[in-house]
C-alpha cells in the first residue's frame, strides 16, 4: 500500500469512527386501520372530585394515527348528550389494545351524568365505537371518588 | 489575561492552525449585577459556580485547540470541491472549539457548554441551579431564561419541523417549544445552535453579526477558513465601534427595537449572515458526532448481543414497553412485551432507536415557581425587563411558538398558526438517552448518591428518575386541585400529591394512571440508565467535573426541601392568552 493510500484510509478510519452514521431520522407511519374497534372493557368512572372527573375504557388497538382522541359524550339528561370532551392519547402500535381516559373539567357537584364514548384520529375521524349508555354520579363538594381502577 | 497566556502555551506547537493573536480575551465591563430575585431564589453558589464551569469550559477549550492543531493539511479535491478524507474531521473540531469558546457571548464569560456539559449529557451543568432557578444565568448576571437547558445529544438526528397532515401532529425541530424547524438550513439542530447566542437572557449579543466578528477575531480563524474556504471569515469591513456594540447585552434599552445595531453594508451583512449560518452547520457537526452522540450505551451493547441485562434492567424494560408505556412516545425501534418472560420476535424497525416520536405533548407538570423566569419583572441596568408578566406568563410552549408569541420565536409558516390551540401546553419529547448521564464521581442523578442533581422536563419541576416515573405512574391518582407548595396536610408533594398542571389543554392521558408498583418504578429507572452513552467506550470528556456531588435523602423527596409555595396566580397575561387563536378552552 502506497504511503498516500494509507495516509487516506488511516484518515477515513478515524472520520469513520467520529461520526456516528446509524440512521436517518424517520417518524413511523400511521398503524394500519382496525377493521373494526370494539370495546373490550367497559367505560368507568376512573375517579371523581368535584374538579376532576376522569373516565376510562378499553378497545382493541383502533390503529390510524399514532395521535388518538378519547371522546365523551355527557350531559345531566339521558336524551340529550348536550357536551363533549376529548382527551388525546397516544397509540402504541405495539399493543393490542388500547386504554382511552378522558377528563371531564368541572362538573356539578352531587349530579348524575349520562354519557358515551367513542375515539377518533387525530384528524378527526370517528373509530366508530359503540358504547351504551352509562352514568355516574359526582360527589359532594370536597369529596373524592376513586372508583377505577383500584391502587395496588 | 490569564485565559489568553494559557491559551497561548498550548498552541505553540508546529502547524499552528490556531493563534495566538486577538482581542478575545479582553473582558468587557460587566454591568452591575441584576438580583430581582427573592431572598432564596437565586443560590447562593450560583457566582461561583458559573465560574466553575467556566474553568471546565476552557479546559476543554483547550483540549480542542490540540486537536485543530493536529488536523491533517486539508486536500480539498475533486468536483465539487470536498476535503478529501479530513473534511469531517475539520468541521466537527471547528464545532467544539465554537462551542466551548466563552468569547461568544457578549460579556465573554459564557460559552453554548456553559448550559450543555458533556458529563450532565450536554445538559445544565451546575447542581443548584437545576435544584432552583432552573433557567441557567446568562452572559448578563443574573438575568436567566425560562426552561431547563435541553440536552442536545441525538439533536441532529431531528428532523425538520414538520406538519403531518396524515397524523396531523407535528414531528422534529429543536427546543421544548419547536422553534428551531429548519426551514433555512434544513437543519433544526443547526438553526438551534443559532438561538442562544443571541438570546438576551442566555449569551445576549446584540446583533447576528456580532458572531462573525467575534469568530473574525478567534484564535481559530484559520481553522474556520480551512473547513469553509479561504476569506470565508474575512472580507468584511467592521465598523470601529462593533466590539463596543458587541459587548453590550442584547435588549439594551440603547438598541431600542434594532436587532441589527453594527453598522454594515448589505454586502457586508450578507457575508455576516452566510458565517452564521456556518456557525450553527458547525456546531451541529459537533453535535453529531461521536464526541456528544456515539450510540455507546449498555443498551446499544444489548442491542448488539454484547451486554446482559440485569434482572431489573430487563423487567424495567419490558415494563418500558408494556405496562407503562413508555415507548408510544419515546419508541424503542421494537416490538412489544406485554409479560414478563415473553419473547419478543418483533423485527426492529430501527438499529439504533432514538427513544423518541419527535412529536410534541403535555405531560401535565405544574408551574414551578422557582423559576427564575417569574420574578424578572423589573428592568436591569441595561433597562431590558425580560418578563413583565410575572406569575401572569404562561408556557404554552408549542402553542405560543406558532402563535410567534412572547417569549418563543416567529413562526415561519402562517399554515401552522391555526394549529396553535390544539398545541397548547405541548413539548417537546426529548429522547430519553442520557437522560441519566452524571459525572464520573457522582454516577448516578438518584438520592442517596452519591448523585449528580439534575432538573427534569421543560420546566425542571421533577428532580430525580424516580420522581419521573412516578409522575406518569401517578399523576391523576394523586391529583390535587392545588399548585406546588400547597399539598394538604399529610400528603407529600411528588409522593401522594400531584399538584394541578399549568396548562391542562392538550392534556396527554396516555400516561397519569399506570398502575405500577413501587419496584415497577424502580425497575424501569433501572433501565433508563442503560441508556447512557459511555458503556462500550469512554463518553469524551465525561470527568471534567470539578464540582461537588450530593449525598443523602431518597430519590421520592429528592429536592423538596427546596419547594415553595406559588403565590396566588393572577390571570394568564394578554401577552400570552390573548394571541389570537386563543386558547380553547380559555387559560385562566
Amino acid at each position: 500500500m502506497t504511503r498516500p493510500i494509507l495516509k487516506l484510509v488511516m484518515t477515513t478510519a478515524i472520520a469513520a469512527a467520529m461520526f456516528s452514521n446509524p440512521i436517518a431520522a424517520q417518524v413511523p407511519p400511521p398503524a394500519k386501520k382496525a377493521r373494526r374497534v370494539q370495546i373490550v372493557k367497559a367505560p368507568e368512572l376512573e375517579m371523581a372530585a368535584g374538579h376532576l372527573t376522569i373516565i376510562t375504557w378499553t378497545t382493541n388497538n383502533p390503529g390510524g394515527t399514532d395521535d388518538h382522541y378519547g371522546v365523551v359524550h355527557y350531559g345531566t339528561d339521558p336524551k340529550n348528550l348536550n357536551k363533549t370532551a376529548k382527551s388525546p392519547i397516544r397509540l402504541n402500535q405495539g399493543h393490542p389494545t388500547t386504554t382511552f381516559r378522558v377528563r371531564l373539567d368541572d362538573l356539578e357537584s352531587r349530579t348524575t351524568y349520562y354519557y358515551r364514548v367513542d375515539s377518533e384520529e387525530s384528524t378527526g375521524k370517528s373509530d366508530g365505537v359503540k358504547s351504551i349508555m352509562k352514568k355516574f354520579t359526582t360527589p359532594a363538594t370536597g369529596e373524592r371518588l376513586v372508583a377505577y381502577p383500584k391502587r395496588d | 489575561m490569564k485565559v489568553l497566556l494559557q491559551t497561548c502555551a498550548v498552541v505553540a506547537v508546529p502547524l499552528l492552525l490556531v493563534s495566538c493573536s486577538g482581542t478575545n480575551a479582553a473582558n468587557p465591563a460587566s454591568p452591575p449585577t441584576y438580583n430581582p430575585y427573592p431572598s432564596g431564589i437565586l443560590p447562593t453558589d450560583a457566582e461561583s459556580e458559573t465560574l466553575r464551569v467556566q474553568g471546565e469550559v476552557q479546559s476543554i477549550f483547550l483540549q480542542a485547540l490540540t486537536e485543530a492543531n493536529a488536523l491533517p493539511p486539508a486536500n480539498v479535491t475533486g468536483q465539487p470541491p470536498t476535503q478529501q478524507a479530513s473534511g469531517y474531521r475539520a468541521i466537527m473540531t471547528l464545532g467544539k472549539l465554537m462551542n466551548y469558546d466563552v468569547n461568544m457571548s457578549a460579556l465573554k464569560n459564557m460559552a453554548c457548554a456553559s448550559c450543555h456539559m458533556p458529563y450532565a449529557g450536554f445538559g445544565g451543568p451546575i447542581p443548584s441551579v437545576n435544584l432552583t432557578m432552573v433557567a441557567y444565568p446568562g452572559t448578563y448576571h443574573f438575568r436567566a431564561g425560562k426552561r431547563t437547558p435541553q440536552r442536545y445529544t441525538y439533536s441532529p438526528y431531528f428532523p425538520m419541523l414538520q406538519l403531518d397532515n396524515t397524523a396531523n401532529a407535528f414531528f422534529g425541530g429543536n427546543f421544548w417549544d419547536g422553534r428551531s424547524t429548519g426551514y433555512l438550513l434544513l437543519s433544526p439542530d443547526a438553526e438551534q445552535a443559532q438561538h442562544p447566542p443571541v438570546d438576551t437572557q442566555e449569551m445576549g449579543l446584540p446583533d447576528t453579526a456580532c458572531i462573525a466578528w467575534r469568530l473574525s477575531q478567534s484564535q481559530y480563524v484559520a481553522v474556520f477558513e480551512r473547513v469553509w474556504g479561504p476569506g470565508s471569515l474575512t472580507g468584511i469591513s467592521w465598523p470601529s465601534n462593533t466590539e463596543q456594540i458587541c459587548s453590550t447585552p442584547g435588549g439594551a434599552a440603547t438598541f431600542g427595537t434594532n436587532v441589527t445595531p453594527v453598522g454594515l453594508s448589505q454586502v457586508d451583512r450578507n457575508r455576516a449572515n452566510v458565517i452564521f449560518d456556518h456557525w450553527g452547520q458547525s456546531l451541529s457537526a459537533f453535535e453529531k458526532s461521536v464526541e456528544v452522540s456515539p450510540f455507546s450505551s449498555k443498551f446499544d451493547a444489548y442491542m448488539k448481543g454484547k451486554y446482559t441485562m440485569t434482572t431489573d434492567e430487563l423487567a424495567g424494560y419490558d415494563l418500558f414497553k408494556g405496562k407503562g408505556n413508555c415507548n408510544s412516545c419515546h419508541l424503542d425501534g421494537r416490538g412489544t412485551t406485554l409479560s414478563p418472560g415473553q419473547t419478543d420476535t418483533s423485527t426492529a424497525a430501527q438499529v439504533n432507536p432514538l427513544f423518541t416520536c419527535f412529536g410534541y405533548t403535555n405531560e401535565g407538570l405544574p408551574l414551578n415557581p422557582r423559576d427564575a423566569f417569574y420574578y424578572q419583572t423589573t428592568p436591569d441596568s441595561l433597562g431590558f425587563t425580560a418578563n413583565p408578566d410575572g406569575f401572569g406568563y404562561r408556557d404554552l410552549g408549542m402553542g405560543t411558538f406558532l402563535r410567534s408569541g412572547f417569549g418563543s420565536a416567529p413562526s415561519p409558516n402562517a399554515e401552522w398558526t391555526s394549529q396553535a390551540p390544539l398545541r397548547d401546553g405541548r413539548f417537546q419529547v426529548s429522547s430519553a438517552r442520557n437522560a441519566g448521564m452524571a459525572p464520573s464521581q457522582c454516577p448516578t442523578t438518584e438520592a442517596p448518591g452519591p448523585y449528580f442533581q439534575k432538573g427534569f422536563f421543560h420546566n425542571g419541576y421533577i428532580k430525580s428518575l424516580k420522581q419521573l416515573v412516578h409522575f406518569y405512574n401517578t399523576r391523576d391518582l394523586f391529583f390535587f386541585p392545588v399548585t406546588s407548595g400547597h399539598c394538604p396536610p399529610g400528603k407529600t408533594e411528588k409522593v401522594d400529591c400531584w399538584p394541578m398542571p399549568e396548562v391542562t389543554n392538550n392534556l396527554d392521558m396516555t400516561v397519569g394512571r399506570l398502575g405500577l408498583s413501587d419496584l415497577e418504578e424502580n425497575q424501569i429507572v433501572a433501565f433508563l440508565q442503560t441508556l447512557t452513552d459511555g458503556f462500550t467506550v469512554p463518553y469524551p470528556n465525561i470527568n471534567t467535573f470539578t464540582g461537588q456531588c450530593s449525598t443523602g435523602g431518597s430519590a421520592s423527596t429528592q429536592g423538596n426541601e427546596t419547594l415553595i409555595p406559588t403565590p396566588t396566580l393572577p390571570p394568564c397575561s394578554s401577552n400570552v392568552c390573548a394571541i389570537p387563536p386563543l386558547p380553547n378552552p380559555a387559560i385562566p
